[in-house]
């Protein structure tokens, strides 16, 4: 499976919030910094 | 994830948003969002194209995914790569900080 490596572009990514606004990666890019949090389920 | 509420104010003080992507769908977000007050960025990622995308990895016997995190910096490098090998195995907020001051010398 393929995993991101340190210090290489991460890549960029177009999904809907769930307010259903669009949300891109690289929006931030000249923002701000992310944290990217890959949550399991909420229960 | 109420680890990250508490300490949110520091990450914005260092120039940093959270975004938490998760394989539910959007109802299951909202109404976690706003059990928890939470401030976060949330994506549901359903059909899981970014989690497949970062290798999110999948435990099949516990069919449960891992957690994982990855800074992004401000010009889109990855910084941190954290891909958890237990459900409980999550950085300290700590960690994540200090590595988001170093970014911002």
């Amino acid at each position: 499976m393929p995993k991101v490596s340190l210090n290489t572009p991460a890549p960029d990514f177009t999904l809907q919030n769930f307010q259903g606004e669009t949300v891109r990666l690289s929006d931030f890019h000249g923002k701000a910094h992310v944290l990217l949090v890959f949550n399991r389920t909420f229960v | 994830m109420a680890q990250l509420r508490q300490d949110y104010p520091e990450f914005v003080k260092r120039q940093a948003q959270v975004i938490v992507v998760g394989p539910e769908d959007a109802k299951a977000f909202e109404a976690y969002w706003q059990q928890h007050d939470l401030p976060f960025v949330g994506l549901p990622d359903p059909k899981a194209s970014v989690l497949k995308l970062y290798g999110q990895e999948v435990n099949l016997f516990k069919l449960g995914r891992m957690p994982a995190q990855v800074i992004v910096d401000k010009v889109g490098m990855a910084r941190f790569v954290h891909y958890g090998h237990s459900m409980s195995d999550i950085p300290e907020n700590a960690e994540v900080l200090a590595l988001l001051d170093q970014l911002n010398v």
